[in-house]
């Protein structure tokens, strides 16, 4: 038998360092570089007496810590094929421009044109308009997680690409209900404008809606899942709402939606999708190259709003807002002026007064609701 | 008993005419069928029943074959009926030891008073020439002992009857040492010019003009040799080589000497498994796919990386075979070693343009990497320890030159190295991995061999604690091959492929899950060659593959787990083929390789199929229904020919053109997810909705050796077109899709390129320089398939890295201290990057770049390493070298990949580089 023994490795161990830079940052200078292209948020409504509303922004850096860059005082119309312009007017300053409320012919084809401060010319490209059909039914499933679905349909059979978006509205308590409100140090009893147990909170919709019926015979979409709320989500603790808007897409519109909606995913994980360009039908007149984000297409809208009682659940069990211990404790009370709070915790409030006995006090998010982000006035729809 | 050598002893022996006492009283009969044995195995066989012994030459004897059955024959009878019609003569002595000779009659004893001095018979001056005592055999074999490259070989025999005045010479190369054959060696004779290469299983076929000639014989670490034949009828002659121990100058890159501009193939580098390990690489442990990335026209998407990159062809476009059996995934830990445990490699050759017709189903390139026989004289092993892994080699005869085994096996311990390293995420790391090969060789005649081969490798990572990566290849084959007679042979080759992984994570107990994927084949092939002439060389043959895949399944972990299973349904096909092919020499200066190939691929069931409305882009909103198919039916066939052609034209004994012109079919894909930190492949199967892959090579190349073969150099271009290569939709989603078709479209590719090799094969300093320049771009362009990319623009695929530099240097200071430099310098691969962040629809969203458009950093390492041999002696005790280095010299730091998370709201980027720093490293080897 003859043995080898190889190759005998022996490693220099005390010139070993594998590194602590393994793992470095990469940003390539396009990444860091202010590249702030022009976002176009919005759609042409075409329908009767229709509002546009266009929101102005531009893209962020992926170093940028800014929420949202907004364009402001841009000259923004609609323009038709005969050369008629309907001028946007700006409102507010986080780049939002609303027209007038515009007759368009539903039959016509209309762009979008804008000049931005500094100069820059942007048009879209001539869209037709799109009729949207109404909304059949919005309807929602439980138990368990409570589904939102939505049907419609289009009897001309002409629509088959349909995009939503919604503002759900849900009304929530105080863990704890007091008639007294704080002030400036002083107690008052509240009214029905500055009650603090009942609160409605409302929120856009954060994900790109789509349906199309392209496949089918018939131009359906029935039941479509919207929204699914995980059960005992607190936007059911009482009663929850939701106003869907259903708007139709050309099969390029759509095309654009779905591309956003695939590149607004997680990234670095196992799943991810790969990476996308978007393409919209705006473009730079000055001949820049430069990209402008947005695709603008023009139809009517359609809406309705259901409501859903948490009663009309089963096994829903919402936790109050809040959602953590409230300790109560007790505080004088100043005997020339009840009112006046004695409590030198700034998270106190008042809770209820014992008869001829001191004030029991709470923290503030126990008994104010809208410590939790809602308002206290109830919505004109409520 | 037996002696190759011994003719000249069996010739100067001192002989009479004993006939009749012949092993005196024992007249021993001997019974069987002997038909279709060769002379030595008779020999085995009669010796084993009777006291009678042989001596004769091997060499002369191997061209017999035996066509003799009886019963009770004397031995006299047998070997009257043996050595009928044939020039040989025998002799049976009193002891009972018989001598075969040829051409010669001979005495078994001197003729009587042949020592009385006074007898006139006795020639003057000494001995007779023909006769010799065997009490003198030793010294006189020394000193009459002849090398074979000054003896002249009778093949075939001058009474044989056979049409034409050409026969055919065939036989096996093999290692004095180990018995081992000597694959892609050049066997020639310069007049008339004839070449041929030895296959696999080192086997070699001339087809020459009766007569006398010098054939000579070059192969790789090999001394080059030669042999005088006088060619009767068709014949044998096995030749067996000594190592070419180092005489002290460059050991191997003089491989190819004389043979470069001479060989028809082209774009073909063959590299034994000297060649490899002469090349530094980290942690001392040769590697064969990191010094295939060396090779002109190779190129990897990155440091570590699996598989890579061949003439701008993507990474599964390469059928890797390791003694035949497919190897899904070639490498080990991140890429860090490859799967092929150098210590049972024998070599590689890698096709790069004219690929043979007896491969298919790739389109870039064949890596063949061969396995070496087991040592059939004497067992042996090998045993190595190292800082990452630890392997042991036995070989040796189960029954000496017969049947032998090679076993191997490897393992890492690798986790230290990990948690050596002060970054925290790496310190809860561990990987580890093992390989196991074992490779039995049966010759069970002359003209049947059986192989059988199996390999079995395992990785485990994990990174961070949190995420276990696992994959496995599993191979076994048996091989048959039979020579039906010296123009023709067949191997029957039969076997199974399986590859899978697993991720799993079990760090959140409620998502704890694991992710599998698995893919089978069971193939059967027979491959023929013929050499019916010298001038054409036809080899054909059929295979057919049954694939199985299970493209992913998706399981919870734990009681606690609540992932809802998820399981992509099994796919399974039938791929098929029939090829034929000729390597037919026009004129010395001209030859032509044409061939063939059809192939056929059946998708089969059970399956579902999913319909799209037509006209319309394959998406989910356009899926209209699904069709089911029962099991073994056929849901889709695809077929069609591949064409190969090269031809070469020698300019000079130096120089040499050669064209080649491809065609071939791909009917398996890659998905590969690029965009996370390990990137999670999935082959997918050619279904009715996803065409198989096509590709055509049109190459050119000029080849001219300088200073006697000193220099070699080359230069070679391509262009390739390739169609239905897939690309990703924008958003596209590959894990465990159940409907792929959707999120992928087809492309039409192009791709070209030159490449530059100069190699210096001899003297003090030697080595190679490689510059390759290759492109590749894709286009999709059909608003049908959906949507355009980059506008229906060709933009550059993904693994599209134009300049490729390699440098591979050895300088000797003397014989026993050289240095070896490599230089490695590449373009960052491409890749499609977020550059922006923006709100539309009330959603954050990422822009991102056009497709690859932007690329990953350059890739750039220098290494460096000085190896000290100990004295040259051949027989000493033990042979030691030293072999001191460092890798990735200037420290660079590489990107392994490039991705990007979100961290609090924000989008980051990362490189992570694996050798961030240089490596040094000490080898000390030790035979003995």
């Amino acid at each position: 038998m003859h043995i080898r023994l190889y190759p005998y490795v022996l490693l220099l161990m005390s010139g070993l360092y594998l590194s602590t830079g393994c793992k470095k940052p990469f940003m390539p200078p396009a990444i860091s570089a202010p590249t702030h292209f022009l976002v176009v948020d919005g759609f042409i409504n075409a329908g009767a007496g229709g509002v546009t509303t266009i929101l102005l922004s531009r893209t962020r850096s992926l170093v940028d810590t800014l929420p949202n860059i907004p364009e402001t005082h841009a000259q923004v119309s609609i323009e038709d094929q005969a050369g008629g312009s309907f001028p946007l007017q700006e409102q507010g300053t986080n780049g939002t421009y609303l027209s007038q409320p515009l007759q368009l012919n539903p039959s016509g084809q209309y762009r979008l044109a804008i000049t931005t401060a500094d100069g820059s010319s942007y048009q879209s490209d001539f869209v037709n308009c799109k009729l949207t059909p109404p909304i059949d039914s919005v309807t929602w499933q439980q138990p368990g997680d409570l589904t939102i679905s939505v049907s419609t349909h289009d009897p001309a059979n002409s629509t088959h690409y349909y995009r939503w978006d919604y503002k759900e509205t849900w009304e929530y308590h105080a863990q704890l209900e007091t008639p007294w409100g704080l002030k400036n140090g002083i107690i008052f009893a509240t009214d029905s404008t500055n009650q603090t147990y009942k609160c409605w909170s409302t929120v856009g919709s954060s994900n790109i809606l789509l349906g199309s019926s392209s496949s089918l015979s018939q131009d359906v979409i029935y039941e479509l899942p919207i929204e699914v709320i995980p059960q005992n989500d607190e936007r059911l603790a009482v009663r929850y709402s939701m106003l869907l808007e259903q708007y139709a897409l050309t099969l390029d519109a759509y095309n654009y939606w779905q591309t956003v909606q695939k590149n607004s995913q997680q990234l670095g994980t196992l799943f991810d999708l790969q990476p996308s360009q978007v393409t919209g039908n705006i473009h730079a007149l000055s001949g820049s190259g430069q990209p402008v984000i947005g695709y603008v297409s023009a139809s009517s809208v359609q809406q309705q709003r259901i409501f859903i009682y948490e009663t009309q659940l089963t096994g829903w069990l919402a936790n109050p807002s809040g959602g953590y211990g409230c300790p109560l404790s007790q505080t004088p009370v100043d005997p020339n002026n009840f009112t006046i709070f004695t409590d030198t915790d700034p998270n106190d409030a008042p809770y209820y007064f014992i008869t001829g006995g001191p004030l029991v006090v709470s923290k503030k998010p126990c008994l104010d609701c809208t410590y939790n982000g809602g308002t206290n006035i109830k919505p004109s729809f409520w | 008993m037996r002696h190759p050598h011994l003719l000249w002893l069996i010739c100067c022996l001192l002989l009479t005419a004993v006939w009749q006492t012949a092993p005196g009283q024992r007249p021993a009969e001997i019974s069987g069928d002997f038909e279709g044995y060769s002379f030595s195995r008779l020999v085995e066989q009669i010796e084993a029943r009777t006291p009678y012994r042989f001596f004769y030459d091997s060499t002369q004897t191997d061209s017999l074959v035996i066509h003799v059955s009886g019963s009770h024959l004397l031995i006299r009878d047998l070997l009257d009926l043996v050595f009928r019609q044939t020039d040989f003569h025998y002799a049976i002595d009193p002891e009972g030891r018989i001598f075969v000779i040829r051409k010669f009659p001979i005495q078994s004893s001197l003729p009587p008073h042949y020592f009385d001095p006074g007898n006139p018979s006795r020639a003057p001056g000494g001995l007779p020439e023909e006769l010799n005592g065997p009490e003198d055999a030793g010294p006189v074999k020394d000193r009459l002992k002849v090398s074979p490259e000054n003896k002249l070989f009778d093949i075939g025999s001058p009474t044989a009857r056979q049409a034409g005045n050409r026969a055919v010479i065939a036989g096996y190369l093999r290692d004095v040492k180990s018995g081992e054959p000597i694959i892609g060696a050049t066997v020639y004779v310069d007049s008339p010019a004839v070449i041929a290469t030895t296959d696999q299983f080192g086997y070699y076929s001339l087809s020459l003009p009766r007569g006398k000639h010098l054939i000579k014989i070059s192969a790789f670490g090999m001394k080059p040799t030669r042999r005088q034949v006088i060619l009767h009828s068709d014949g044998k002659l096995n030749i067996e080589l000594q190592e070419y121990v180092a005489s002290l100058k460059a050991v191997v890159v003089t491989a190819k000497k004389g043979s470069g501009p001479r060989s028809i193939q082209m774009g073909v580098n063959r590299l034994t498994i000297k060649t490899i390990k002469q090349v530094p690489v980290v942690f001392g442990e040769a590697d064969v796919l990191k010094v295939v990335l060396t090779l002109p026209g190779v190129t990897s998407v990155g440091e570590s990386s699996n598989g890579f990159n061949v003439r701008g062809g993507s990474t599964d476009q390469n059928l890797i075979l390791f003694n035949d059996a497919t190897i899904y995934n070639p490498s080990h830990l991140f890429g860090f070693f490859s799967a092929f445990n150098p210590d049972v490699v024998k070599g590689i050759e890698l096709y790069k343009s004219a690929i043979p017709e007896k491969y298919g189903g790739r389109l870039s390139s064949v890596l063949d990497v061969s396995i070496r026989d087991g040592n059939n004289k004497k067992w042996s092993g090998s045993a190595g320890i190292g800082p990452l892994t630890s392997k042991i080699t036995l070989e040796g005869p189960i029954k000496k030159e017969k049947t032998s085994l090679i076993a191997a096996v490897r393992t890492t311990y690798s986790d230290w190295l990990l948690k050596a390293i002060p970054d925290n995420s790496y310190s809860k790391s561990s990987a580890n991995f093992y390989d196991v090969n074992f490779h039995l060789t049966h010759i069970a005649n002359a003209r049947n061999t059986l192989y059988l081969t199996g390999y079995m490798s395992q990785d485990r990572f994990n990174l961070n604690n949190d995420t276990t990566y696992k994959y496995a290849n599993k191979n076994l084959n048996l091989k048959w091959k039979h020579i039906f007679n010296n123009s023709l042979f067949a191997v029957l080759t039969a076997g199974v492929d399986h590859y899978q992984y697993a991720v799993s994570s079990t760090q959140n107990p409620v998502n704890a899950y694991q992710l599998g994927f698995d893919i089978s084949q069971l193939y059967v092939r027979a491959d023929f060659s013929y050499a019916p002439s010298n001038r054409h060389t036809f080899s054909y043959g059929l295979n057919t593959m049954r694939y199985q895949l299970n493209p992913g399944s998706f399981n919870p972990i734990g009681p606690r787990s609540l992932i809802v299973q998820n399981t992509v349904p099994t796919e399974q096909a039938l791929e098929s083929a029939l090829y034929l092919g000729d390597q037919y020499s026009v004129s010395s200066n001209l030859s032509v390789n044409a061939g063939i190939r059809y192939s056929l691929f059946n998708y089969l069931g059970p399956h579902d199929v999913y319909n799209y409305s037509p006209g319309l882009p394959r998406e989910t909103v356009t899926l209209q229904d699904t069709s089911h198919y029962p099991g073994g039916k056929a849901i889709k066939t695809y077929h069609g020919p591949e064409f190969r052609f090269s031809m070469r034209y020698t300019l000079s004994d130096n120089a040499s053109l050669k064209f080649s012109f491809n065609t071939l079919q791909q009917y398996i894909h890659l998905l590969s997810n690029t965009t996370t930190i390990s990137p999670t492949d999935i082959w997918k199967l050619s279904d009715p909705h996803i065409a198989p892959q096509q590709g055509n090579q049109l190459s050119l190349g000029y080849y001219h050796n300088f200073r006697s073969n000193m220099f070699e150099t080359s230069v070679e271009v391509y262009y390739k077109q390739l169609h239905n290569y897939l690309d990703y939709k924008s958003g596209a989603s590959l894990v465990l899709n159940h409907h792929i078709e959707t999120d992928v479209f087809t492309t039409r590719g192009k791709a070209y390129g030159i490449e530059l090799l100069v190699k210096k094969t001899a003297g003090k300093v030697n080595g190679w320089l490689s510059y390759t320049f290759s492109r590749t771009f894709l286009k999709q362009d059909d608003p049908l398939a959906g949507e355009l990319i980059n506008g229906g623009r060709y933009y550059p695929a993904s693994f599209d890295k134009p300049h490729n530099l390699n440098f591979i240097g050895n300088y000797r200071f003397s014989h026993r201290y050289s240095l070896s430099v490599n230089l490695i310098y590449s373009t960052g691969r491409p890749i499609t990057i977020p550059i922006a962040v923006y709100n539309v629809g009330g959603s954050s969203t990422l822009y991102y770049s056009e497709r690859n458009q932007y690329r990953i950093p350059d890739y750039f390492r220098s290494d460096i390493s000085v190896n000290l041999d100990g004295n040259h002696r051949v027989k000493q005790k033990t042979h030691n070298s030293w072999s001191a280095g460092i890798y990735n010299v200037t420290g660079r730091q590489n990107a392994y990949s490039v991705y990007f998370i979100q961290e609090n709201g924000k989008v980051k980027g990362y490189q992570l580089s694996i050798f961030g720093t240089l490596i040094p490293f000490v080898t000390y080897n030790i035979k003995f």
